[in-house]
């Protein structure tokens, strides 16, 4: 991972594709001229819909998404995208055809740090948070032994399981229904990992009391625990402060900028929206 | 021959703000543009008319809890209350990062009339600062910003100390969140205010069902974007009737269209706010945008387009 995170462009990215997965889950494939490439954790921004001389007023926000992976083809570099159908901007996204332009800011935000430790690395995602982690497991294998641990409600709420299993890493599921893997939430998994790997260095991407309780199990173990957290965003880019978590140390940290990856204990979770 | 037509007509997009020259009628938004080298990477700064930085209070201030911010139908919900780095961290540490040749307004804002004048003491000086905007409106602080802008007589006080303050050109930025925006104008006028700039966030409420309280955590907050447009044209063009000192116009302003109507409407030069959040090339694209909509119309000079509104008579 690189000393620096790359900065920011903005530009109107190209739809290569954008499939449905099953279920609300979609893949998003853009083609990004002049892509600075990304560290794992970072994200960007995307208004889809009408761009040029009148955009888009409703919804109003552009949406982030973290950068799933790169890849390059014969005509640029590319980034895809996974997605949960789920609100206003995000079935505007689902509309979009390839050929289309989304407007795109990123690489933003700074992304996940290498463990200072020279143990294993353990991976908690749950619900869109699963992208987040993808690249951060990949290029974490290159060096040391990697354990991902997905969750979700049932089986169909799994994204990017196929990717994963094609990583070398250990992979593992939990679902609260029992349909996919072990029948439980994903922290129970975590807790019995730690247990069998003290030196472990935890990361966890998911819904906040996925998280909180990562960072609970990861203190009690005495392992340390970077978060990703996903917070609504206006800008992406520290201007419109909107987007302000409550910090140990007191005040508050802007989730796009100062992070969105936190160290655990630095974040007031009890006072988190 | 195309390219005759083009040198034949250039369009002059200069225009005086009470006393600031600009190259353009297009500036950032307070609290819109951060400190303004945040978009660096986004725009070139010196294609834009300007921008005004972030309200400046005396002291670093914290904003309030999360959450801040809410979505709303075209609008966007904020309660950030002013969050901001105070006023000498400013002028040490964020002006010098601001490429020469940028046209930098300040805003100030305070919770008592005699702090706002020293915040324009400390700004007035200060090679690089273009003008004060005094920010008389802020929606969502409940011990300031509101009642000056609200109250005609505490507006008058306000304005009379700040201009007292500073030598600057002083721009008055005024509250929607009144009756009669006509006698607002007329008081900052009387003052001695150089401008005004207009409108600021409208003061509103969104609500969860479910949880039966506000989206925001301070329950109140300010709404912005093109939801406000058609209420910032008409409070633009009653303060225009009203007044004869130059006006900024602001309120959900999304493209160069958007800009040549608050001209029509009284405004010598505009601010975009919200729309530089979602794309922050926007002032840019918008500047460049009235140029060449004022070409395809053969308009030679946007000033001229100027408070040229047909308003029917009654
Ligand atoms: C998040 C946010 C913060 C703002 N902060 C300030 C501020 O510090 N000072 C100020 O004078 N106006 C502030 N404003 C108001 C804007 O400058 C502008 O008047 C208002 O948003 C209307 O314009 P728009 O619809 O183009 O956004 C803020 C607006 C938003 C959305
Ligand atoms: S989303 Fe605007 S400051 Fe973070």
């Amino acid at each position: 991972m690189p000393a620096a995170d790359p900065s920011a462009i903005r530009i109107l990215a190209e739809v290569v594709a954008n499939c449905c997965e099953g279920g609300a889950h979609h893949r998003l494939t853009l083609r990004v001229p002049g892509w600075p490439g990304f560290a794992p954790g970072q994200f960007v921004m995307l208004s889809p819909g009408p761009v040029g001389a009148v955009p888009r007023s409703d919804p109003l926000l552009p949406r982030p998404m973290a950068v799933f992976r790169e890849h390059a083809d014969e005509r640029g570099p590319c980034l895809e995208v996974l997605y949960k159908r789920s609100g206003r901007g995000t079935h505007l996204l689902a509309a979009a055809v390839a050929g289309e332009s989304i407007a795109l800011v990123g690489p933003l935000g700074s992304g996940f740090r290498a463990p200072s430790a020279p143990g294993a690395a353990l991976l908690v995602a749950g619900g869109t948070g699963i992208a987040s982690v993808f690249e951060l497991a990949r290029t974490l294998a290159d060096e040391r032994a990697v354990s991902v641990l997905l969750g979700a409600r049932r089986a169909e709420d799994l994204m990017g399981e196929a990717d994963f299993a094609e990583l070398h890493v250990n992979l593992e599921i939990a679902t609260e229904d029992g349909s996919r893997g072990t029948r439980g939430l994903v922290t129970d998994l975590l807790e019995k990992r730690l247990a069998a790997e003290p030196g472990a260095t935890v990361y966890a991407c998911g819904p906040t009391p996925m998280m909180q309780r990562c960072v609970e199990i990861a203190a009690a173990h005495g392992a340390a625990c970077s978060v990703s957290l996903e917070n609504n965003m206006a800008c992406g880019f520290g201007v419109c402060l909107g987007c302000a978590a409550p910090r140990t140390s007191g005040g508050f940290a802007l989730v796009c900028c100062d992070g969105p990856v936190f160290d655990g204990r630095d974040i007031v979770w009890s006072q988190l929206p | 021959m195309s390219a005759d037509i083009d040198a034949v007509l250039e369009v002059d997009t200069r225009v005086d703000l009470a006393g600031i020259a600009l190259r353009n009628p297009v500036l950032a938004a307070s609290g819109t543009f951060g400190y303004g080298s945040e978009f660096a990477p986004f725009l070139d700064l010196r294609k834009i008319g300007g921008f005004v930085a972030k309200s400046l209070t005396l002291e670093p201030r914290v904003g309030n809890p999360p959450p801040r911010i809410a979505e709303a139908a075209s609008g966007l919900l904020n309660s950030i209350s002013l969050e901001n780095v105070g006023v000498e961290a400013f002028i040490h540490e964020k002006l010098p990062a601001i490429p020469e040749g940028v046209v930098v307004v300040t805003s100030a804002f305070e919770t008592e009339i005699d702090r706002y004048a020293e915040v324009c003491r400390r700004l007035t000086g200060v090679p690089r600062i273009a003008g004060i905007e005094i920010n008389a409106s802020c929606p969502h602080v409940k011990s300031g910003g509101i009642e000056f802008g609200q109250d005609p007589q505490v507006l008058r006080q306000l304005v009379r100390s700040v201009r007292r303050a500073t030598t600057l050109p002083l721009l008055v930025k005024l509250s929607p969140n009144v009756t009669s925006i006509a006698e607002m104008a007329r008081v900052c006028e009387g003052e001695g205010a150089d401008g005004l700039s207009l409108i600021n966030a409208v003061q509103a409420l969104e609500v969860d069902v479910e949880r039966r309280r506000p989206v925001l955590a301070n329950g109140l907050g300010g709404l912005s974007g093109p939801a406000i447009r058609p209420i910032a044209l008409r409070m633009v063009w009653q303060a225009a009737e009203a007044v004869k000192i130059p006006i900024c116009g602001i309120g959900g302003i999304d493209s160069a269209q958007d800009a040549v109507k608050f001209l029509l409407c009284g405004a010598s030069a505009v601010q975009v706010g919200t729309r530089n959040y979602l794309n922050p090339s926007a002032a840019q694209e918008i500047a460049e945008g009235m140029q060449a909509w004022a070409k395809g119309r053969g308009i030679t000079r946007l000033a001229d387009l100027v408070g040229t509104l047909e308003m029917p008579r009654r």
